[in-house]
């Protein structure tokens, strides 16, 4: 469900924030525009109004006192003083006649000729600093002029950084307010989805219990519902599996139970010395033979399409151990072989006939393959964090170079005693990879013999409301 | 001892008439859950063999109409199935013992004495093992006739190992059979007991120890 098992899917909740985040960013960006320039607009409008008035202001104390077409600036001098400073800023003004000969004021000021009766107003440089200028066509007393007035910068700049920091303030705060609601409204939203994923994700890959259906958003409940009718599918496969096996099992062992009891009782009786030599060769060949039909039915029975969460339960290795060394004692005796255990408290959840197979596949290995007067330890614990089963014994060992090779079905190694079947290992690899175990074959302590070990996965990490195997 | 046999299966059924009447009992054959019934109610037995997969009607429920009729014959199990959920439900049931098929024939000769041992013991209070004698109600104890004295937790030790006879019993089992008395022995007081027992009872009673698991008392067999 998450964009880090699969990094090249995006995650639902990633599409629909970038669906909605970048759109709405640009609105939100284009809407700060707007009202920067409306910004601008306004308050550059004020400013200019405010120096048009000026230009007026002027032209209107210009007089041609003595009617020769020399014009007078009547201002007193305080009253120029005044004018020439607005707050921070200074203002500069020229006034000419339409050649461009100055009449009054400052010689720098260029001559700019209007186009028009209205005041013109343009940016430009004066003295190396930025100024507005407004330029204003006057008519005294028949003579045409043109009024230049400057004013610097500085306080319609302030103002409009003013303005701007406020519009970005507002408006970055709306952007924010906006993602953040987007945000957890996305989150808020996939929530049911996030909670099947969970559900999903905390399922075993062998738990075939259906999905909760309730509190499912309906754009997912078909996939709910498929899921769960191939749940439903693969348990009863599971279960007709488990019920072929079990009939095939009855099928196969009667006769040969029948027949090997026969001989045994046959083999008691007095006939001659070659006939008995025949019948235990006959005996021999059944029981290998139902050895052979047994391994068969418990790997079919291991095999992940036979096995479900439904038949697991707690098992107690320690006690499995027990069972298991009682179980094998007198064949461990037979053989000149010094067998026990070594356990320590551990419990595990898995399917107990299974493990017991696992367990008795792995001591008869141990007890075929060590020389008599050898010694098979079984040891159980746990590591703090999962059960482990371990079965080890002294004898020739597996060769590093076959040991992934034994794992595979009917490989026997050249030379093995015995009655086997070349399946023990194979079934001791199904059932762990079942549990979800980790199954290793190494040496033994002192690079002897074998040590054959199977860890588990954490029994806490599944449900605890599972049986206890009944114990024998 | 008689002996009644339920199983539909001509050859396994034979097998096990041949080999139980030489190993000295009387057998009885019926193929169907409704004889067996009848043959039970009728005539006195010391074990009856059920097979779980009988033709007309199930071996467990076979098991349990009889566990509800008061009938405390012993009975042993037998099953062609592997699975775990049976044996459970037979044990449960009120199965004394559970095999599953093919059986070798010696096993199940020796399950079958030990069968009819252990019921019988429970009638009259006395078991005996090879050279070994209990009186179960008297709690005495005799090796090739002659009376050893026990002590109390001796006694249950050697109860507890001769209740089990064959089968491999942990310490843990042992220690709650003695803990009963006092409830400050520790875990090694076993040991101590199991070696007293030895010297006392002689090398005619065999009292295995099982490296890392318990002890075992020998059956005949072994």
């Amino acid at each position: 469900m998450t964009a880090a098992t699969e990094p090249r899917v995006i995650s639902i909740k990633w599409r629909l924030l970038g669906l909605l985040l970048v759109p709405l960013t640009v609105l939100l960006g284009l809407g700060l525009f707007i009202d920067y320039r409306t910004g601008v607009a306004s308050i550059g409008g004020v400013y200019d109004r405010a120096l048009g008035e000026t230009a007026l202001a002027i032209a209107a104390h210009l007089r041609d006192a003595n009617g020769d077409g020399h014009i007078d600036f009547d201002l007193p001098p305080q009253a120029i003083a005044a004018l020439r400073t607005r707050g921070s800023d200074t203002v500069a003004y020229a006034v000419r006649r339409i050649d461009g000969v100055l009449v009054d004021g400052d010689a720098d000021l260029g001559f700019v000729l209007p186009a028009s009766e209205q005041a013109q107003l343009f940016d430009a440089k004066l003295r190396g600093k930025p100024v507005r200028v407004a330029v204003h066509a006057a008519q005294v007393d028949r003579t045409p002029l043109v009024v230049a007035v400057a004013v610097s910068t500085h306080q319609r700049d302030s103002a409009l950084r003013r303005i701007l920091a406020s519009i970005v303030l507002t408006d970055l705060i709306q952007l924010i307010g906006t993602l953040a609601l987007v945000w957890i409204g996305v989150r808020h939203g996939l929530r049911p989805l996030r909670n099947l994923g969970e559900q999903i994700a905390q399922r075993s890959a062998r738990d075939l219990a259906p999905l909760q259906d309730t509190a499912i958003p309906a754009e997912v409940r078909p996939l709910v519902h498929t899921l769960n009718a191939l749940f439903d599918t693969v348990r009863g496969a599971a279960r007709a599996q488990q019920q072929f096996t079990a009939d095939a099992a009855h099928q196969l062992r009667t006769p040969l139970s029948g027949i090997i009891a026969q001989l045994e009782v046959l083999e008691r009786e007095p006939v001659s010395a070659e006939l008995r030599a025949r019948l235990l060769a006959l005996h021999g060949g059944c029981v290998r033979l139902a050895h052979t039909a047994h391994q068969l039915l418990t790997l079919a029975r291991s095999e992940p399409s036979a096995i479900t969460h439904e038949d697991y339960a707690r098992v107690d290795l320690e006690q499995l151990v027990t069972e298991a060394v009682s179980h094998s004692l007198d064949r461990a005796l037979d053989a000149g072989l010094d067998f026990g255990a070594e356990c320590a408290p551990a419990q595990v959840l898995g399917n107990p006939w299974l493990l017991r197979e696992l367990l008795g596949n792995l001591v008869d290995n141990a007890l075929a393959y060590t020389p008599r007067g050898g010694r098979v330890t079984l040891r159980c614990g746990d590591d703090g964090c999962a059960g482990w089963l371990e079965v080890e014994d002294d004898g020739a060992g597996i060769a590093v170079d076959l040991r992934a090779q034994v794992r595979e079905r009917f490989v026997r190694l050249p030379g093995s005693p015995g009655n086997g079947c070349g399946l023990g290992l194979a079934i001791v690899d199904e059932i762990a990879r079942a549990h979800e175990a980790e199954f290793s074959l190494d040496s033994g302590s002192n690079g002897r013999g074998t040590r054959a070990r199977v860890r588990f996965r954490h029994a806490s990490a599944e449900p605890v409301s599972l049986p206890t195997a009944k114990p024998q | 001892m008689r002996i009644l046999v339920v199983e539909d299966d001509a050859l396994v059924a034979d097998a096990i008439r041949r080999g139980l009447e030489s190993a000295g009992h009387a057998v009885d054959r019926v193929d169907c859950a409704e004889h067996a019934r009848t043959a039970l109610a009728a005539e006195n037995f010391d074990l009856a063999i059920i097979d779980i997969g009988l033709p007309c009607s199930n071996g467990l429920s076979l098991l349990r109409s009889l566990r509800q009729d008061g009938l405390a014959v012993p009975v042993l199990i037998l099953t062609a199935r592997d699975g775990l959920a049976d044996r459970v439900n037979a044990l449960d049931l009120g199965a004394d013992d559970y095999m599953v098929k093919p059986f070798a024939m010696p096993e199940l000769v020796a399950r079958c004495r030990a069968l009819i041992r252990r019921s019988r013991s429970a009638a009259s209070a006395l078991l005996t093992i090879g050279a070994l004698a209990l009186d179960l109600g008297a709690h005495r104890v005799e090796v090739d006739g002659s009376v050893v004295e026990l002590t109390r937790r001796e006694w249950a030790v050697l109860e507890c190992l001769a209740l089990n006879v064959g089968r491999v019993v942990a310490k843990p089992k042992l220690l709650q059979a003695i803990v009963n008395w006092d409830a400050e022995i520790g875990a090694n007081a076993i040991e101590v007991y199991v070696s007293r027992l030895r010297s006392k009872l002689g090398a005619s009673v065999p009292i295995r120890t099982v490296r890392g698991i318990g002890y075992r008392l020998d059956d005949g067999s072994h």
